[in-house]
């Protein structure tokens, strides 16, 4: 093998390379063009001291509303060593939005079998959108080691088929069904 | 058959013998082209368990924003 035939092999297989990356990011970005993907990030501030007193995370407001437009707000207070309110009710098929804030420690969530997962930062409104496809209970563990109950620290979403999903706005809970 | 045949390059190797220039070039000319046919295969087959995971668990848990 000459050197011209190692200089031309050397550029194939840099060209085979670069091509594998190309087609690696052009799929990922159009399909996080055309399905609008990208990673939970919302800079909303919010007192964490008082948290509970006033504003948007008090203990009324908390849980699931469905407004007049037929959008989902789910707002979920994550405590040590729990989350307000411990089961959350949404339908299938949907566009979610979930709304969470911390008052004492950084926590975090993974909903067990779908893409949401984020931390939640005392200070900081955690935001993730997104459509549960299939119904039923989804186990949503705090990932972020928030103290000695972190590991009993674990709430749920429970998803409910279309038909069974309240046609009134306002609040809805796990026992709506 | 020609020297540069892979056989002809094996039947000149030899522990015991050093291989003659014949023989180093005769290997020499097919190696590398086994390297890069061995790169490839792998190559493609990360791309494909990529396109797997991508495809078949990332899109399906459902997308978020």
């Amino acid at each position: 093998m000459s050197d011209e035939d190692i200089q031309r092999s050397e550029l194939q297989w840099s060209g085979l390379a670069l091509s594998a990356l190309a087609i690696v990011l052009a799929i990922i970005i159009l399909s996080a063009i055309a399905l609008a993907i990208h990673p939970p990030s919302n800079i909303e501030m919010v007192d964490p001291a008082t948290l509970h007193l006033r504003g948007e995370f008090i203990e009324s407001n908390l849980g699931t509303t469905a407004a007049d437009d037929d959008t989902i707000t789910v707002r979920i207070v994550a405590t040590q060593f729990a989350f307000v309110p411990r089961c959350t009710a949404v339908p299938a098929g949907k566009r979610v939005t979930i709304r969470m804030a911390a008052p004492d420690v950084v926590h975090g969530i993974i909903v067990i079998g779908t893409n949401v997962n984020t931390m939640v930062v005392p200070g900081f409104v955690s935001q993730v959108r997104t459509v549960f496809a299939q119904p039923g209970d989804y186990l949503m563990p705090c990932h972020e080691y928030c103290g000695l109950g972190h590991s009993e620290m674990w709430g749920t979403i429970r998803v409910l088929p279309q038909t069974e999903w309240p046609q009134r706005p306002g609040k809805v809970d796990c026992d709506a069904r | 058959m020609s020297t540069n045949h892979p056989k002809v390059a094996r039947r000149h190797y030899s522990i015991s013998e050093p291989a003659d220039e014949e023989a180093v070039k005769a290997a020499l000319a097919i190696t590398p082209r086994g390297a890069f046919v061995l790169a490839a295969l792998l190559l493609c087959m990360i791309l494909a368990g990529w396109l797997a995971f991508y495809f078949l668990l990332f899109l399906p848990r459902g997308t978020v924003g």
